[in-house]
């Protein structure tokens, strides 16, 4: 079974400056998954967030991990959700 | 690395950072405008013994400089006693090597104090660690007031756009409404740090 076009959502800290990882985590999955996501919703947010979600699962939490997530480790989620 | 005249005078003056930022600059006037000295604050810096050479460490997209550098310049020019040069982090990572917050975080705003001979007097990170209290409190006050924000640990972009745009409001509300007593406290401790060492 697919998953049908999943939406993504990326929350980032406007006020920490996370702007370019913000686009290039953007820009991956773009390039990975173009026409088969529904979207990709950039959140601005504040106190060090940096989240990401597919369809309301979440992929990556800054605050849970401490660290910005690896685009492949986010692909490799977003990939499970299509195949799921 | 070490700070000399020479590499101090590398750094932009508090006007010339202005002039060059490609963002913020309004919210940064804004703030420096409605920075609230007291006279007595004023008359602390004015009482240095000696001007003071301070480093700063900046970026223009950072919310905590767009609040805090600007209660700095107000002090420097009101005193007439400090004497700032703004360094960009992101060019300047000998410099923010040496201050990284509790060993290991970029954080910023920065301001480095030297004596006349470039002996450092202290430094100051980011924003009073009662700011940061008060704000966590107040925080935590909004999301009990409002059942529909959800939990204040849970990731934003589950909430219905209408509702996180009441959020951001009301969080904003909330740092407008502590950013006096946020000021107050950038000054109060940046006064005890110069008076204390440079006296």
């Amino acid at each position: 079974m697919t998953a049908a076009h999943p939406k993504i959502k990326i929350t980032y800290c406007a006020e920490c400056g996370y702007e370019p990882q913000t686009l290039a985590l953007a820009k991956a999955l773009m390039l990975e998954f173009g026409s088969r996501l529904s979207g990709i919703e950039l959140i601005p947010w504040d106190s060090g967030t940096f989240d990401v979600s597919v369809d309301g699962q979440l992929l990556h939490s800054m605050r849970r991990e401490g660290v910005f997530p690896d685009s492949e480790v986010i692909k490799k989620g977003v990939r499970a959700h299509l195949t799921a | 690395m070490t700070i000399d005249r020479a590499r101090f005078e590398q750094g932009m003056t508090y006007d010339a950072y202005k002039a060059q930022m490609t963002r913020n600059r309004d919210r940064v006037e804004e703030n420096e405008r409605r920075a609230q000295l007291r006279p007595e604050d004023i008359a602390a810096f004015r009482g240095l013994p000696r001007p003071l050479n301070v480093v700063v460490l900046a970026e223009d997209w950072c919310g905590d400089v767009i609040a805090n550098l600007p209660v700095l310049g107000r002090l420097a020019r009101e005193s007439g006693k400090l004497d700032l040069r703004v360094f960009l982090r992101d060019q300047n990572d000998d410099i923010m090597q040496r201050y990284l917050n509790e060993g290991k975080y970029k954080s910023i705003p920065v301001f480095v104090f030297f004596d006349e001979s470039f002996r450092e007097l202290g430094h100051w990170i980011e924003r009073p660690a009662s700011v940061t209290r008060l704000r966590a409190k107040r925080r935590g006050e909004i999301f009990a007031a409002h059942p529909e924000f959800g939990s204040p640990d849970a990731p934003v972009d589950q909430l219905p756009d209408e509702v996180r745009a009441r959020l951001q409001a009301e969080l904003q509300q909330m740092r407008d409404e502590t950013a006096p007593f946020a000021n107050a406290e950038v000054v109060r401790e940046i006064r005890e740090l110069v008076t204390r060492v440079a006296a």
